[in-house]
């Protein structure tokens, strides 16, 4: 249990230098990447919480972030502004307008509350099944944000959410959410989810109803996808249903799965990782744009390249950087092997 | 004919098999007994090749399988009844049969000739050839197991567990079967619990006791040996 | 009448592509139990192929052959890059490089050819309609149900009088006995893949001759469409598949005709929630597969 408070403490310093150092360094540009980087962590370890524990890889993740970002957004929009940024909205809901933290736990909630529905038949398929149906699920609610115009403006550009995310604000979820997913690992629910994933009949022979468990971890997961979808959408004030589909999907799934989905010290080491990787790329294909040579024409160069980087990892090192302990384990366990050798 | 020398046979930390030699001559019947656990099965399936020996080898006429796949090995003239008589039983009997004679698919004439010869071993698989394998009972998948076995026309054919499950009577009728093999000249090792019954058809007995071999000899004085049932008791 | 047999002909020929997107998945998973989530981008392989011969001056049928030889050959590629290095690791490392190598394929067509729409050749002949008793229908409806039921015939026999055919059936009960008797693994799974990528090939042809127009992300519904009939039909059986590919295509041309035009855009979601129902009264699919089997 110790080294779980050791653990913590970790990876909240991380969360603390990252936000600290971007700070120091005063470059705009940076503080962007550092807040964006923030965000992807909430992801990320939000995503954790189901695949980590029940071994389940989940599709529909960033299906939930959209359902948060709309959220937030319609509760948030200040009223003057909601005839132009959502022009059939119902008109009961034009004149809501709530805080925005308030907002924030109304967007976890909603998406808690919708997985809760949706995902209770699902979590009793097999793992291939309960795989493709997630994939289903993503896009069935992008479906939906795509063309219930009224709540969310149709495929058309959403704007005039209010600018309320920062450094700090991100910075204090992120460490909440490690927190949270640490603690729900150690809990008798995470416990016996990752003893389901080693022996499903030994499990269920302890008394653990399986799709039960695996359920709550799913309407977890949900509902730090909403938190962290309407973080973004407060950073990034305007936004498409297109911002929550398959691109980022693959980008937090190759975080998780190359920082290791069993950890949270994984999810936050993947998610930080391949954030600067994908500057770096991302920057290489701006540079060749600007070159006579590329014109404007090298897209996807980033997306092959964490493709062919995650297909890598998986071959050499299936469970990711950190396939079973976490930062504070290791730490702990070498510790104590000195002073045993000393 | 087959060679085992000094074979080991590990699932992780756990030493299944430690280290056993033994001789099959060709033509001879031999038993390898032992209760549950002592390591007969994982034998029978590394000399089969879907288990990795962790040391030794496996000489079958004077050629290395050790490491070979299973699929080498029946090409190598050795096939396999694993003891989990695995009929694919969605398949009908004749399908089952037919897969039997894979390595020999382009010698359809000769497959024929070897049919015939085994309805009239199995005339109850020819009544019941175009029924799905799931549809038969205990005895005559058992009874189909082994004739898809011997499809592949093989020299040796290791047998692992057939009376297992099955009713008296049909245990009685799997021995006679093992006889009739025996006397056309095949080689057979089989692996039995049902000791007095494997005694009767074989010509020489090993038993094992945690993986390794603890008596040998031939049936006549493996039966002998006053702490036999020992063995099994576990005592 | 006429409204009948415009029903009958939409439901067979978008349940022929269904069924056929859903058999090229199904054979994979029969035998290997795992997903191939590159499956959708055969289809896009299928495309862009006959885009790029567009400019050759082949006869199209030639270039048809040649758009299905490419996605057979890069069926049997995702084995060698996505299936084989990872396959005895687990189950989700395969779903992971397998969902990698299909977001490979669609960026490198976003790189290397163009994001935007390219334009397929397609033979006159799928754009002309007939009238069947009173009906109008395209003909690419008629091809596709002639095609769809020719393949079916063709996978049946395959898998039922072939010795390959029921090699197969074989390993997709149980792959180590199937070995036992000598049939070999490596073979057998290049085959499921092959003829996966041949499905999946031909009903690329069919369903861009839809459209008229290939983009990266064209294999995107395809393979959810392969990924819901699998889940109704059983995922596990190659006669499931088929099932629940009809299935599916009689579900969405009845919201289709039922819908009113403000409904239908969240077709997929209405699609979803009658799965969701069948699934709470079946959760193994309609059709269950093979007892026993595992993994290698």
């Amino acid at each position: 249990m110790k080294h779980s408070y050791v653990t913590a403490l970790i990876l909240i310093g991380v969360i603390a230098a990252i936000a600290i150092g971007s700070q120091l360094l005063g470059i705009r540009l940076y503080d962007r990447i550092s807040t964006n980087l923030l965000i992807s962590l909430v992801l990320v370890v939000g995503l954790q919480t189901f695949m980590g524990n029940s071994g389940l890889l989940s599709f529909a993740h960033i299906g939930f972030m959209g359902l948060g970002a709309y959220t937030s957004a319609v509760l948030t929009i200040p009223s003057q502004m909601k005839g132009m940024a959502l022009p059939d909205l119902y008109g009961f809901m034009k004149v809501v307008e709530i805080s925005p933290l308030l907002a924030l736990f109304a967007a976890g909630a909603l998406a808690a509350v919708v997985a809760a529905v949706i995902s209770y038949p699902l979590m009793r398929l097999s793992d291939a099944a309960s795989v493709i149906t997630s994939f289903a699920l993503l896009v069935v609610l992008y479906t939906v944000m795509n063309n219930w115009s009224a709540f969310t403006n149709g495929p058309r550009t959403l704007f005039g959410l209010p600018k309320t995310t920062d450094m700090p604000v991100a910075a204090i979820v992120a460490s909440i959410v490690v927190v949270v997913a640490l603690v729900f690992k150690e809990s008798r629910t995470g416990k016996l989810l990752r003893a389901s994933r080693e022996d499903e009949v030994a499990a269920a022979a302890l008394g653990a109803d399986i799709p039960q468990l695996r359920w709550r971890a799913f309407i977890l997961a949900a509902f730090i996808a909403g938190i962290g979808g309407a973080l973004w959408g407060h950073f990034i004030t305007s936004f498409a249903p297109k911002a929550f589909y398959l691109k980022e999907t693959f980008l937090i799934i190759t975080m998780l799965v190359i920082g290791g989905a069993n950890t949270v010290t994984g999810a936050v080491a993947g998610t930080i990782l391949i954030t600067f990787a994908y500057e770096a790329l991302r920057g290489t294909e701006g540079a060749l744009n600007a070159t006579s040579f590329g014109a404007g024409q090298v897209v996807g160069l980033t997306e092959i390249v964490l493709a062919l980087a995650m297909i890598a990892v998986m071959i050499v090192r299936p469970g990711g950087l950190f396939p079973n302990r976490e930062i504070g384990h290791i730490l702990t366990r070498t510790r104590r092997k000195k002073e045993i050798v000393a | 004919m087959l060679d085992i020398a000094d074979l080991s046979v590990s699932y992780g930390a756990i030493r299944a098999v430690r280290g056993i030699s033994f001789t099959l001559r060709a033509g001879e019947l031999v038993s390898l007994l032992g209760a549950n656990g002592a390591g007969k099965s994982s034998t029978i399936k590394c000399i089969a090749g879907a288990l990795k020996a962790s040391g030794g080898s496996i000489t079958l006429e004077g050629k290395a399988i050790t490491s070979a796949s299973p699929e080498q090995v029946v090409r190598a003239g050795l096939a396999t009844v694993p003891e989990t008589r695995d009929v694919f039983p969605d398949l009908t009997v004749a399908e089952n049969l037919m897969l039997g004679a894979y390595i020999h698919r382009r010698d359809p004439a000769g497959n024929r000739e070897n049919l015939e010869k085994l309805n009239a071993l199995f005339p109850r698989l020819a009544e019941r050839s175009s029924q799905p394998a799931g549809t038969l009972s205990g005895g005559e998948q058992q009874m189909l197991v082994i004739a898809r076995a011997l499809m592949s026309r093989p020299r040796i054919l290791l047998l692992d567990e057939p009376s297992l499950g099955l009713a008296p009577s049909i245990v009685e009728r799997i021995f006679e079967m093992i006889e009739t093999l025996k006397k056309s000249g095949l080689t057979i090792l089989l692996v039995e619990q049902n000791v007095n019954q494997a005694l009767a058809v074989a010509d020489r007995a090993f038993v094992m006791r945690l993986g390794a071999i603890v008596a040998s000899g031939t049936a006549e004085e493996i039966r002998s040996t006053s702490d036999l049932s020992a063995h099994y008791l576990g005592g | 009448m006429a409204f009948a047999i415009q029903f009958v002909i939409d439901v067979l020929s978008l349940g022929g592509a269904y069924a056929l997107m859903a058999l090229g998945l199904v054979i994979i998973y029969g035998i290997l139990r795992l997903v191939n989530f590159a499956y959708g981008e055969l289809i896009m392989v299928a495309g862009y192929t006959m885009f790029l011969a567009s400019g050759s001056g082949l006869p199209w049928i030639v270039m048809a052959v040649l758009a299905v030889g490419m996605a057979i050959v890069f069926g049997i590629l995702t084995d060698y890059v996505a299936f084989r290095p990872v396959r005895a690791k687990s189950v989700t490392a395969v779903l992971i490089t397998s969902f990698a190598f299909s977001n490979l394929l669609q960026n490198a067509a976003l790189l290397f050819i163009s994001p935007r729409p390219r334009n397929v050749p397609l033979p006159d002949i799928f754009s002309q309609t007939v009238s069947i008793g009173g009906a109008i229908t395209p003909v690419r409806n008629l091809i596709t149900i002639a095609a769809s039921i020719l393949l079916l015939a063709g996978v049946a026999f395959l898998m039922r009088r072939t010795t390959l055919g029921i090699a197969m059936r074989a390993a997709a009960t149980n792959f180590t006995m199937a070995r036992m008797l000598g049939v070999p693994a490596n073979l057998i799974i290049s085959s499921a893949f092959a003829l996966s990528g041949f499905l999946a090939g031909v009903v690329g042809i069919l369903w861009i001759g839809r459209i008229g127009t290939v983009v990266p992300g064209v294999g995107l519904e395809p393979l959810l469409v392969a990924f819901i009939a699998t889940v109704i039909g059983g995922m596990r059986s190659l006669p499931g598949a088929v099932v629940g590919g009809f299935l599916l295509a009689l579900i969405d041309t009845t919201l289709n005709y039922t819908l009113s035009q403000d409904l239908l855009k969240f077709r997929d979601a209405f699609t979803f929630s009658l799965v969701i129902l069948i699934l709470l009264w079946r959760p193994e699919g309609l059709i269950r597969g093979p007892a026993s089997g595992q993994r290698t």
